[in-house]
Formats: C-alpha cells, structure tokens, sequence
C-alpha cells in the first residue's frame, strides 16, 4: 500500500510553478516528498488534496509529453488499480479515460529517479499484498518452458522439469525417484573439468544448476529435499584420489541402492505391516491418490480379503480418479466423491488410509490439500486414520498451520475449461468496469463470441476477486492414530525419533 | 440450473407468468410438474412459486367455509409436498397459510370468548403485557392443552354468563389486541361496538358444542368441527383475511434478505476475514450491507460440483446464472465492485485456510426444529473445521426456511445430485465402474452453529424451536 501512495504524495518538481493556485496543498505534499521514503505509513490523502496533486501531475505530464512513451510499469497491484480508479473518477473524464500506470510513471520520471533496488522492493509489496493468505510464498512464477533455462541443465533434467510443472509426474515419492533417475543420467554423462576433483565440482557446479532448474518448475518435495541432501553427502565424502569412473560407478550404485532401500524396500515393508490392518467388511478411505495406499489395498485385495474403497477426491487435480480407476480395473468395488461429499462418505467408512507429502517433526502430516478435512471429519467419526509414509519423507521442519509453508499453484488451474465454458453466458452480465476495460484493448471483443480463455481475463480483470490454489495443507497430529513406515507402525509423536534414526544410519 | 439459460425454460418465472392466466388446479399440476423436473429448485423459487400458488388456490376458492378451505390448502399442499419432499419449504409455507386461515378463525372466536373474559376476568397483567398475541396460539400449541383447556374456559363463563348474557353477545373483533384492553375500558369498547352491530346469532350457542364433543375426539377433528361452525356463524371475510395474509407472507419473502442484511454491522467489524460458500443471495446481501461501511475480506469456498458456477457467476457479475431472466430488478453490484477483496477457494482447502478466518457466515437451504440446518453439500465439513479452530459460525435464514421437522432420519433429507457433475458421462468406463455419488446437501448439527440470523433477529439454535413455535400450528406439523 504504501509505495504507490508515496509516489503519488512526491510531485514532480515542476509542478508549483505551473500550479500557482493552490500554495498550501502543494506545500504539504512537498513536506510529505521531503519525509524519508522508508518511513512507509501510508498517507490518507482527503480527496481535495489528490484532486489538486492530479491536476498538478497531469500539467506536469503533458510538459514532457513529447519525450516519448516510457516502458509501462507491469502488474499494478488489483487493489492499487481500485483505489486508482476510484480517485480518478473525482477527477475530469479524460483523467478517468487514461491508463491508469501511466499516472505512476510520469510522476516517477519527473522526480529524482528512485534506486532501482527500492523499484523492486515495490513489486515484492505488491506481490504480497495480492496474497492476503500465502503471499509470503509468492516467489515466482512457476516456469513453463523451457526458455531461460541455464546452458548447464542437462535435457533430461530439462523435460523432468516440464513434466514436473505440469503435473505429469506428480507426488511426493514418484518425484523423489524420477530425480534420482534424471541425476544418474547427468552424472553418467558428467565430466570432471581439469583442475577440479569430481567431490568439489560435481555437487556446487553441476547438480546445483539441475535443481536450481527443477526448483524452478515446482518447488522442491520433502522427499527431494531430503533425497539431494543424502546424495550431496555422498559426493563430498567421495576420496578425491578415486578415478572417475570408479566414482561415478560408485555414485550410480550408491543411487540405486538408495532407491531400493529407501523406496522399493520401505513400500514393501509398510504395505507388508499395512494391509494386514484390513479385515473383511472393511469399507476403506482414502483421499487423493498415493502409490502406497494403492499398493497397500491391491495387496490385501489379493489376499483374498473381502472390502471395499471409498476414493475422495478434490479438483483441480483429480488425483483420486487415478487411483479409482486402478482400483476398479483389479476388480475392487469403489465408491467416489468429491471433498464436498466428505461428511457423508466418512459415514459408511470403517478405516482411513492416507498417503503423506511428508511427517513434520511435530507429528503432523503435510499432504495434499483436502487431507485435514478429511482426517478431521474421519476422527469426529471416530475412525482409525493410518498415515503411510516412507521415512524418507520425515523432515525435521515443523508447522502449526497450513499458511506458514506451502506450495502455491497457479490460480487458473482453478478454472477447468469445461467451468469456464459453463460461465460464458455471464459475458452480457459483467459489470461495466471490467468490460470498459477490455474495451481498451479491442473493442471487438464486444462483439465477438467470447471463448473459454476470456473467462480468466474476467476474473484477472475484476479487480478484487482472487483465484486462491495451494497444494497442501497441515493435519493436526490429534487426527492421526497411526503412522506405518519401513521402521514399524507409530504414533505421530514418534516421527522426530525416527527421523533422527533414518538420517544418522 | 442450466434451464435458465433460455428465456422460456419452464421454472420459477414461466410458472409466475402462467399462475397469472391458469386457474388453480391446473397450476397445481404445473408447480408439481416443475418441483418433480427439479425445474424449480432451491428455497426461495419453491417458497415464491408456493405462495404464489396458495395465493390462487385461496383466491379460487368458493364458500365460506373454513374447514373446507383448510382441507382444500392441505390437500394442495400434501401433493406439492410429495413432488418433492427435500424442498422443506413448500411444506413450510403451506403450513404457514394453514396457520393464517386457523389465525383468522382463532381471531373471530377469540373475540367471542376472550371478549367475555375480559369484560369480567382480567387476565393477568403480566401476560398481556410480554406476548399479548401468543396467548390464542398457546392455547393450541399442544393438542392435549387445546383439547382440555378451551372448553374448561368457556364452561367457567358459561356460568357467569347467564346473568350477563348482552355482554357476551358481541360482533368479532378483528384487532386481537382490543380483546386485551384494560378490564375498565373493555365493556365500554364492547358496548360502543354492540351499538352498531349485533350478532344475528348468539355466541354462547356455539361454544358449548366445542366443550360437548367427546374426549375420543382427535384435536385434529375438534378442531375443524369448531372451525366449521365459527366460520358459518361469523360473518367475516375469511377469504379476503387469508388472502391478505399470503401477500403479507409474499412480503416478509421479499423482505427477508433486506431484513437480515440490514443487522449486518452488528455482526462484522472491520478487517474481519470472512468465510462463506456457496452463492447465496442472501449472504451476498448481508455482507454487501457490511462492506457499505466497513472493509472486510471475504473468502469464498467455491461449492464444487454443484453451486460452483453460480458461486464464480455471483462474484463475477453479482448474480446468479438462473435469476438473469427472472424479473428481480434490483441487480446487486458483486461485492468486488465495492471494494471488498474477495478469495475464492476450492473447497479442499478450507482446513488450511480456516486459521485465518475469524468467522464463517453459511447460507443454508433449511433450517429444522432442532437447530440443525441442511445446507449445500460442504457446510457441515466448513462448520466442523470452524469448529476446531474456534472460529464462529453464522447461519443466515429468512424464517420462512425454518421448517418444523426434527431430523430423525437426516439422509431423508439429503439429495443425491447427478453423478455426471462429479465425473462427465464421456468418461464411460470410469462411469461404469466405480460408484461415483453426489450429495448436494449436508446435514450440519445445531451444536456446530454459533448464531442463527433471522429476519427477526439473532437467535441461539437451541432458541430455534420457539421461533418454530410461534410459526406453525401443532396441528398443522403432519399435512
């Protein structure tokens, strides 16, 4: 907020020579540009006071007119661009008729240049201040393309990224293991440079602009976290003096068998101490999809229990119907709902098993968003909720709550195109701000038929309205009876101890 | 939903357009044709075109006599209620009209017993003066009290009333409140008016059969039996009454949203973070009357799979995709427009973002006796969730959803919606395999609701059953 109000309280030098007429408000605003800009409160400015300031603003602007259009400033922040809107409308019409960034920028060319650090300071206060909820988690925008990718990120890695980004490979273990797979590629065609051992180079030069990349794409899992670190480990403990091929033979190994132990072997084990919990006449929960639960279900299934699944399942990923239709193709009987049908399918159910994005040290479960509702409405059933979870997954970072840390997923994903078409018949209805506004840009979009991706102009238009999406959210460890690793079933107060038992063996 | 998209889709408006032409009993097979179609859906279009439709049926009817009139409400009205069970508030209305055609009746006979009464017993001070218009319902709130104590009444007078036998001849009152006057001035007011007008038969002949009838009797039948004869017996226009009763009813259903959102500021205070769901006139009202003053923020969760495109038309456009044709002028700005920041939220996320929320305002479809209320499919997982984090939550309801069922059977109350929402049909082997099912409603406990807003006021649910009370006869509850 306060930024663009600073900008605005500053007025262009030349002003009071051609704005005679109003001394005292120029005055005070002058005293106002002369305050120190870190002091940050925003100034409420009585509406006579903008009047005069605009007026002064736009002399000043149509003095330098001539000195040709200057970059538009990108992503003025919604809420800025009301407020905006709202003063001009006090103002003359050809005020309102204006682009409203431009205002920003005439001010800013008259007055002494701001330091281009504080430039990005604002579009930070922006960013934040467009996610009331997780704004803390805006970093940047997650990438799409290829484009811009460091000449160092091996292709392989390249299409991983891409796979990541658009949920392609999805969920916390199958993401930990296809990096695995992608880095043993990169490191099978890695080449220590002259004048370098491969410990020192391989790890800061080499994987750092892999993962720098991948981060880029999604942020990294728990999982993948815990995964480079193990592997950076390894590498820096490598003796500088092995050949490099013994080493890379080694680090290969090293990599299969870290999947094999920590994936393959733990999965084995936890659906071997998991599906035994399922007797007959069991109706089986669960939420989303995870590899484990699905494997943990067809094992029992295949041992002749008699039970059936209930799959809950939350747009826009539709994990669950994934694993629905798995389920179904083995002959199990599925029931499926959506989040919003929760309550009612915790009532025919007997057990709840859930997969995890990750254990936090506090005995919470951090997994796909939805998880807490239905772990919260299984409990007030009082049905057992079993989480299953490799200790590969166990983080030492804590949380109270779902805001602190999580994944935030690009609002449009909110949409599906078949929402989208269902909303188009709203076009005649919008309200005049925002269709004056695309009037702007094209006035023929007035008459042509609206298409489905005009809905998300729609929305991005409409100033306060914001689509919200994150990925995850935190269960309260209360909700949670049973945790089933590779170490043996525990309770969620126990996840620091093992942990602290996975990590120092 | 996707019926409003053309202009002559049958539902709530062409039903409107062609009470005004068609009598009575073909309408009512309109109005049945369209609540079983699902045509008609949600508690305002049922409770409009019901009271519309009572409002016709009233009008039509021939005769003067109020038993039948009731029969004929309550036949009108148990078939309407059997095309559609769920919507509980076509039932709620027509018990509401039975109520006003038993009031109106009440009144009269009121006048001509209570009349007596206050010309020698004053009744107690006390009670005239905290609900002087309860008194005649609670006489006949419960059967067993009704069947005793009305009689009893009038026999006690009976003995007084030989001596005095002028006094207790005396016309019908409309005002009840005139039978409540002060003990000095009611023989007066009784006098003045006997001067004009006076009875062509005497009220006292008529009280007694009611006190003979015998025990056997139901409530039920004694009652229509009493109704009978006081209608024949008194020449009021029971007809007009109740048929202004039904457009005070069509009022308060308009009224009801501006009602409930004009105590919007008592309940919102600035910089609140506000949850809600669905897309609901009534809550968008409620918090546009709190943005006029105050600067909230507003997170909306988007009702999946069924009100979601209602809930993203609302905030886009500020109404709802069905109500574009229907002849509501007032066309509300969406909240954006007045400069509340509005999230919207898939419904899975309500857990994460609840520790932010300091309150969570819910529409509902009806509320029930217990204080209980089913509403769109997520309430009962939001209400829960607000539950645990102790976060507040607020019911807003016009009385004419408040239903005087208790839920014995809560998934008698809960439609299953179509399946081809949750997954489309062209999906056919995922359709054919696998159960997908689709509840459209959630019974949420009266023990997860903070607050009730009415458009009487705010109540504690576990109040709720006064209200219901003060609303509909006993002998009305089973149509």
């Amino acid at each position: 907020m306060s930024g663009p109000v600073l900008d605005e309280a500053a007025p262009p030098p030349a002003a009071p020579a051609e704005a005679p007429s109003n001394p005292p408000a120029l005055a005070k605003a002058e005293e106002k540009a002369a305050k120190p800009a870190e002091d940050g409160a925003p100034k409420k400015l009585s509406p006579a006071e903008l009047k005069k300031q605009k007026a002064a603003e736009k002399q000043a602007r149509r003095a330098q007119a001539k000195s040709g259009p200057a970059p538009n400033q990108p992503g003025t922040p919604a809420k800025e661009g009301r407020r905006q809107q709202k003063d001009s409308n006090q103002t003359s019409k050809d005020d309102k008729s204006r682009p409203l960034p431009l205002r920003r920028r005439a001010s800013q060319s008259n007055a002494p240049a701001p330091p281009p650090q504080q430039q990005k300071k604002d579009a930070k206060k922006d960013l934040r201040q467009l996610g009331l909820f997780f704004g803390h988690l805006y970093s940047q925008p997650r990438q799409h393309s290829m484009v811009g990718a460091s000449k160092d990120v091996h292709p392989a890695v390249l299409s991983l990224g891409l796979q990541y980004s658009s949920y392609v490979i999805c969920g916390s273990t199958a993401r930990m293991v296809a990096m695995l797979l992608v880095f043993k590629a990169v490191i099978e065609s890695y080449h220590t440079p002259v004048g370098t051992s491969l410990a020192r180079h391989l790890t800061n030069h080499h994987l750092s602009p892999q993962i720098d990349y991948l981060r880029s794409c999604r942020p990294l899992s728990i999982s993948m976290g815990n995964a480079i670190r193990w592997l950076k480990d390894f590498i820096i403990k490598i003796d500088p003096s092995t050949p490099e091929a013994e080493a890379k033979r080694n680090l290969l190994e090293e990599i299969d068998m870290f999947v094999r132990e920590r994936v393959t072997a733990a999965d084995k084990l936890i659906r071997d101490n998991a599906a035994p919990k399922i007797v007959d006449g069991d109706v089986i929960l669960t939420y989303a999809s995870s590899s484990i639960v699905e494997q943990t279900l067809l094992q029992a299934h295949k041992s002749g229990v008699s039970f059936s699944v209930i799959v809950v399942d939350s747009k826009p990923l539709y994990e669950g119907k994934t694993l629905a239709r798995k389920l179904a193709n083995h002959r199990l009987n599925v029931r499926y709902y959506l989040i919003t049908g929760a309550s009612h399918a915790v009532k025919s159910a007997t057990k709840v098993f859930l997969g995890a994005h990750a254990m936090m040290s506090n005995g919470r479960l951090y997994s796909r968003v939805g998880t807490a509702l239905v772990s919260m409405l299984a409990n007030a059933q009082s049905l057992p909720v079993l989480v299953l979870c490799e200790s590969v997954k166990f983080t030492e970072k804590v949380a109270l709550d779902s805001i602190v840390g999580n994944e935030v997923a690009p609002p449009d994903e909110l949409l599906s195109e078949v929402e989208r078409n269902n909303l188009l018949p709203l076009h005649p209805h919008l309200p005049k701000t925002t269709t004056s506004k695309s009037d702007d840009k094209g006035a023929t979009a007035e008459d042509a038929k609206p298409t489905a991706l005009d809905v998300l102009k729609w929305v991005e238009d409409s100033q306060n309205l914001h689509h919200l999406q994150v990925l995850y959210d935190v269960t309260p460890a209360e909700y949670i009876n049973m945790v089933i690793t590779e170490y043996g079933s525990l309770p969620p107060s126990s996840v620091p101890v093992v942990h602290r038992l996975s990590t120092n063996t | 939903m996707a019926q409003g998209a053309v202009p002559l889709a049958p539902g709530l408006s062409s039903f409107l357009k062609s009470l005004k032409t068609t009598p009575a009993d073909p309408s009512v097979e309109h109005l049945i044709a369209l609540l079983k179609r699902r045509q008609i859906r949600n508690s305002r279009p049922c409770a409009v075109a019901t009271t519309a439709l009572m409002l016709r049926v009233v009008g039509e009817f021939k005769g003067r006599d109020a038993a039948k009139m009731v029969e004929r409400i309550r036949q009108v009205g148990r078939r309407l209620v059997a095309a559609q069970p769920r919507e509980v508030v076509v039932g709620n209305i027509v018990r509401r009209v039975l109520g006003l055609v038993r009031e109106v009746l009440d009144d009269n006979a009121g006048e001509n017993t209570n009349g007596s009464d206050a010309g020698r017993s004053t009744p107690t001070p006390h009670d005239a003066m905290t609900r002087p218009q309860l008194s005649s319902s609670i006489s006949t709130f419960s059967p067993l009290k009704h069947a005793h104590a009305e009689p009893m009444d009038s026999s006690l007078h009976q003995s007084d009333m030989s001596d005095s036998g002028e006094l207790s001849r005396r016309p019908p009152l409309l005002s009840s409140h005139t039978s409540y006057a002060p003990a000095s001035a009611a023989p007066l007011v009784n006098s003045l008016f006997g001067l004009f007008s006076q009875p062509v038969d005497s009220s006292n002949a008529s009280t007694p059969t009611g006190q003979a009838s015998p025990d056997g009797k139901t409530a039920q039948a004694l009652n229509l039996d009493r109704l009978a004869e006081l209608s024949q017996r008194a020449n009021l226009d029971l007809k007009g009454e109740v048929m202004d009763g039904i457009r005070e009813l069509q009022d308060e259903l308009e009224q009801s949203d501006e009602q409930i959102a004009s105590v919007a500021l008592e309940h919102i205070h600035a910089n609140e973070i506000i949850l809600t769901h669905t897309a609901s006139t009534t809550v968008q009202k409620f918090l546009l009357s709190a943005a006029k003053k105050r600067k909230f923020t507003v997170v909306h969760a988007e009702t999946h799979p069924h009100d979601n495109a209602a809930t993203h038309g609302i905030l886009l456009t500020g109404r709802k995709r069905e109500s574009h044709m229907h002849e509501e002028d007032d066309q509300w700005k969406p909240l954006t427009a007045v400069g509340i920041p509005v999230y919207v939220i898939p419904d899975s996320h309500v857990f994460a973002i609840m520790s932010r929320v300091n309150k969570v305002v819910l529409a509902t479809h009806t509320v029930l006796a217990n204080g209980g209320l089913v509403a769109a499919a997520g309430a009962h997982m939001i209400a829960k969730t607000a539950k645990e984090h102790r976060v507040p939550v607020m019911v807003l309801s016009g009385v004419y959803k408040l239903s005087p069922v208790y839920p014995f059977d809560i998934n008698e109350l809960i439609e299953y919606g179509d399946a081809g929402n949750v997954v489309p049909y062209e999906d056919g082997e995922f359709v054919d395999k696998i159960d997908v099912e689709n509840p459209m409603y959630d019974y949420v406990p009266a023990d997860l609701v903070d607050l009730y807003i009415t458009n009487l006021g705010g109540h504690a649910p576990s109040y709720l059953y006064r209200i219901v009370a003060d609303h509909y006869r006993t002998e009305d509850i089973t149509l």
